[in-house]
């Protein structure tokens, strides 16, 4: 048992490098000690509250403020600090706030600077690894890249500056080995290159080499380090072992360390076998280029040389290769795109945006510290008078405001540190393991980019209200506590700007938050629409090598096997009792694929759809198709409204309710057409064809409500076709009763039966895949309310503050005015005009700012809710600055008028 | 060498060091000071006093070997210098003298 790691970085990150190790070592023994005598919980504080602790005093001793250093620099003393500490615990509900708010501010701007840095600058835990890199291909005709460049393979490898070039393919194929359950996994198809380029050597055995290439060389396969102890429990004779991947017998050569996952997050490595003089230029498989830079080269003059490498080829043949244009990228960047400009520029956007957040609560704080300061004035004129000097009480007032922020920092970064492990778990159950460069932990750099936002909040909150606390009027206010009257604090024009600015912003940012959160929240609910408890769901796909996926002869052989073996698969899962049902579809309910299209005779939207559309026309309505086998409606248990089932072969197809809604106007669409016009990137051809006219036959309710990309209603179009008419399909199975997960490993089975190259992926039960999704979106949700509840809780609370301090410098007027009679609505009135002012104000800015945001992100923010989102948002705002005015206006009332004259 | 004077809280530590004897680490020294004076000290405080006095020659400071238990960490050993027990003694000398005359009566404190 060891104390957290986040308070363990943070004290290291305090402590002087020459007594880091024993200090740290010490305060772990004694945790150790503490959670023998105490428990978990109780050493786990304690330890938190000795990481305060030391951060405290060290910090102190750094900067020279230290008890035996006599002359002290800033002015501080260990007075000062313990001040600072009883200040926190005089003012609890001020405290309490604005620790939340510092809280969730800096959790926010620590974990967005760590996952774009995570991005922009990745880390591969390799030798070496800012000398790997990544090569492309890019049409600048389309601004596309080109995948299919196996072919100049032959003509990049010249390159000298350049070494260990390779290629890398992601396959899919069935592990089956003796005693454990046949399973789809993905193997990196890799050149041996791959290796030497990472530069990290074999655990046990070798891993590939150039002469497992060969067409003739014998099967091989390397595993990986976890793969070894999960599925193999560690054999020390593991070297030698035979498996069955997909239809031919592996012999297992090497295991590779722990951790090591290159190309991306792989486990399972394979000879790549297909030859590059196989493919006519820009044809073949789709594949990864890597590449270490030679010894003595630059990233430059690799460059240089790819550069005129490419417009040799393009010389050569300039029937493909006019437009294409060869680049070298940091290795990461092939993969997550971050060399583009655009990519580059939105990451930085958020993290802008959520660092301004940080900013804006940093605000609402300040305006709090100096409404808590003006209750000080006594003390500080005091002091003033008794000769410490302006440095010395802004100084004090900035250590207050860095024990403040470095409170909200520890607990902002305890709740990244696991928030972050949340993440980490949820996103492996929707995506699979993470890259292995993705290191979502907050890590050194993320707790020194948190303790220097704890150092910037605090100068924010405690140095600007310190010196406009301890402005030129001390002596006057000095005189005021004699007696004499004079200059009081004010709430000038500065604090009444930033509230207006905080409220229009609050009411700007208040509706797109809402409603993501709203949306959040509503894919959330269970789907009423599918019985889906029963489902179990995965892909069926089969193995083949690039050559037989180029030459259409062995094409057309593979798909004659895939339809077979599909209707194989069919009967046999069938002829099981505890199934049910049985269905195939292109994808899954609730992922169909986007295309634009119309309806005959109808008009079309104004406006051009806004999507990723990469042939034909924008101007259509977004709808999304898949294919389906006819049992596809029975096994979901959705009944068809209207109409009957779509018949394989023929131009007809059955649509949704939502659709009807939007292509017809809801009228009845039996017998009426429509047809695709546009085709996006993730539909890809051959599926459904532009411009053919299909017939409407029926309609089906809106099905599937629950799936994270069906959060709104989109009209969906199901188009028949036989099972094996597609490839790859999914699978859907109905189970009578029972957990279907339960039944994964005999569906397993009865693939690897029916051929041992199916392979049947990310089997899973309908309930497991929405909760997978929800689990991301859960926390997206909790982070977005958390950071709404901690800005509207700021915006009341410097409401508050502002009404608190008109009340008390009207204190005096008001009990003049309820001496002479005036009636209790015009004082309040008064009370109220300044503040109501204000939320007006601030309200009439921040509804240009939300329907300017509503321009520049497009019409569906609202989706069609605006006025209501907008209008609570608004109501929202108000009623929580009237709620806070109430108080003080309430004291307001309750002056006594003698005691108010009485005063003077 | 400095000559200045030591503070409270540093007699305690350099004392706690002599009482403990060879090897003496952060951990013991904080469990001697509350064990004799019956109060709870600030761990930070005293490692810094530790810092400071060996900066100012009191102290000497080696690195054990690692242990397991404190997460591979070594741990820091001291031991009082001459100059460190000579200041000692000064400032024992120097309190003794002030007290002289006042042991059995204190003013207003019969």
């Amino acid at each position: 048992m060891r104390p957290l790691r986040v308070a363990r970085w943070i004290l290291e990150a305090s402590l002087p490098r020459d007594v880091r190790e024993d200090v740290s070592g010490d305060l772990e023994f004694r945790f150790c000690r503490a959670v023998d005598r105490n428990g978990r919980w109780r050493a786990h504080l304690w330890y938190l509250r000795q990481v305060v602790s030391f951060c405290l005093y060290f910090t102190i001793e750094r900067l020279g403020f230290g008890r035996g250093s006599g002359s002290m620099r800033l002015g501080i003393s260990w007075i000062d600090l313990k001040l600072a500490g009883r200040m926190l615990v005089r003012f609890p509900g001020f405290t309490l706030i604005s620790t939340i708010g510092l809280a969730v501010g800096i959790a926010i701007a620590a974990g967005a600077f760590v996952l774009v840095s995570g991005f922009m600058d990745p880390s591969l835990p390799l030798p070496g690894s800012d000398r790997i890199v990544s090569l492309l291909a890019r049409d600048v005709s389309t601004s596309r890249y080109e995948e299919r460049v196996l072919p100049d393979l032959p003509a990049w490898q010249r390159a000298a500056t350049l070494e260990h070039m390779g290629v890398v393919r992601t396959v899919s194929r069935n592990l089956i080995a003796p005693g454990i359950a046949p399973e789809a996994i993905s193997l990196a198809e890799m050149s041996a290159a791959g290796f030497q380029a990472a530069g990290i050597p074999a655990h046990m055995g070798r891993h590939l080499m150039p002469s497992d290439e060969r067409a003739d060389s014998d099967a091989v396969v390397v595993i990986g380090f976890g793969e070894w102890q999960r599925r193999f429990e560690g054999a020390a004779d593991i070297i030698g072992r035979q498996i069955q991947i997909g239809e031919q017998v592996h012999t297992i050569v090497g295991v590779m360390p722990d951790g090591f996952a290159f190309p991306v997050s792989h486990s399972f490595w394979i000879p790549w076998q297909a030859s590059s003089s196989a493919f006519a230029p820009r044809t073949g498989p789709g594949v990864n280029v890597f590449a270490r830079l030679s010894p003595e080269a630059t990233l430059a003059q690799a460059e240089e040389e790819l550069a005129s490498i490419g417009q040799a080829l393009a010389q050569a043949q300039p029937a493909t290769h006019e437009h294409l244009r060869p680049l070298i990228v940091p290795y990461a960047f092939a993969y997550t795109q971050m060399h583009e400009l655009e990519n580059v520029l939105a990451l930085r956007a958020i993290q802008t945006a959520l660092f301004l957040l940080l900013m804006v609560v940093c605000v609402n704080v300040a305006i709090l510290v100096y409404a808590r300061t003006a209750t000080r004035q006594a003390e500080i004129s005091v002091r003033t008078a008794l000769g410490a000097s302006r440095q010395r009480i802004v100084s004090q007032l900035f250590l207050e405001a860095l024990a403040l922020s470095a409170i909200g920092a520890a607990i902002g970064l305890t709740l990244v540190s696991i928030g972050f492990s949340q993440l980490d778990v949820a996103l492996q159950q929707v995506t699979g393991p993470l890259p292995f460069w993705m290191d979502l932990r907050l890590g050194s750099t993320g707790v020194f980019y948190g303790a220097g936002l704890t150092v910037l909040a605090a100068a924010l909150i405690g140095i600007v209200p310190a010196l406009k606390a301890t402005g030129g009027e001390v002596r006057s206010r000095l005189q005021s506590l004699s007696g004499g009257g004079g200059a009081q604090m004010q709430m000038g024009r500065l604090w009444t700007g930033l509230i207006v600015a905080q409220v229009a912003l609050t009411v700007a940012l208040l509706p797109p938050s809402m409603f993501h959160a709203w949306d959040t929240l509503r894919s959330r609910t269970p789907d009423r629409a599918i019985a889906g408890q029963d489902l179990l769901i995965g892909g069926v796909t089969m193995g083949r090598t690039p050559e037989a996926a180029a030459d259409p002869a062995q094409q057309r052989a593979f798909r004659a096997r895939y339809i077979a073996q599909l209707q194989e698969l069919e009967a046999r899962l069938e002829a099981e009792a505890a199934v049910d049902a049985v269905t195939f579809s292109l994808v899954t309910a609730g992922a169909e694929l986007a295309m634009v299209a119309e309806a005959e005779g109808r008009p079309l939207p104004p406006d051009p759809v806004d999507y990723n559309i990469v042939e034909g026309s924008r101007q259509g309505h977004l709808v999304r198709f898949n294919r389906v086998t006819p049992d596809f409606f029975n096994v979901y248990r959705v009944p068809l409204q209207l109409g009957e089932p779509a018949r394989a072969g023929e131009a007809t197809v059955v649509v949704n309710r939502t659709l009807v809604d939007r292509l017809f106007g809801g009228e009845n669409p039996l017998g009426r057409r429509v047809r695709y016009v546009g085709r996006s990137r993730e539909a890809g051809p051959g599926y459904v064809e532009l411009e053919q006219w299909y017939v409407v036959v029926g309609v089906v309710p809106d099905f599937p409500s629950s799936r994270a990309a069906d959060s709104r209603s989109v009209g969906r179009m199901y188009h028949a076709v036989s099972a094996g008419e597609s490839y790859p399909m999914h699978v859907v199975v109905r189970v009578a009763g029972g957990d279907p997960s339960a039944f994964v490993g005999r569906v397993r089975d009865i693939g690897a039966a029916v051929d041992p190259a199916m392979q049947l992926r990310d089997l899973v039960s309908y309930q497991d895949v929405a909760q997978r999704e929800q689990g991301v979106l859960r926390i997206v949700g909790i982070t977005t309310a958390a950071a709404i509840g901690s800005v509207t809780l700021l915006s009341a609370a410097g409401i508050y503050a502002l009404m608190s301090f008109t009340v008390a410098r009207r204190r005096k007027e008001i009990g003049i005015r309820t001496a002479l009679g005036a009636d209790q609505v015009r004082i309040l009135t008064g009370i109220f005009a300044r503040v109501l002012r204000q939320l007006a104000a601030g309200a009439a800015l921040g509804l240009l700012g939300a329907l300017a945001i509503e321009r520049v992100l497009g019409d569906d923010v609202y989706a069609g809710h605006r006025s209501v989102v907008l209008a609570t948002s608004v109501a929202i705002m108000i009623a929580v600055g009237l709620a806070a005015s109430w108080g003080p206006a309430r004291r307001g009332l309750r002056i006594e008028p003698i005691a108010a004259l009485r005063e003077e | 060498m400095t000559r200045e004077a030591l503070g409270e809280f540093e007699q305690l530590v350099l004392l706690a060091i002599l009482h403990l004897g060879d090897d003496v680490y952060g951990v013991p020294i904080v469990d001697e000071i509350e064990r004799r004076t019956g109060r709870q000290v600030a761990q930070a405080a005293v490692y810094i006093t530790l810092r400071r006095l060996e900066q100012k020659g009191l102290l000497t400071s080696w690195m054990s070997e690692p242990t397991a238990e404190r997460g591979g960490k070594a741990r820091r050993c001291v031991k009082v210098t001459r100059a460190g027990t000579t200041l000692l003694r000064e400032s024992r000398q120097a309190l003794d003298k002030m007290w002289r005359g006042l042991d059995l009566e204190l003013p207003g404190h019969r």
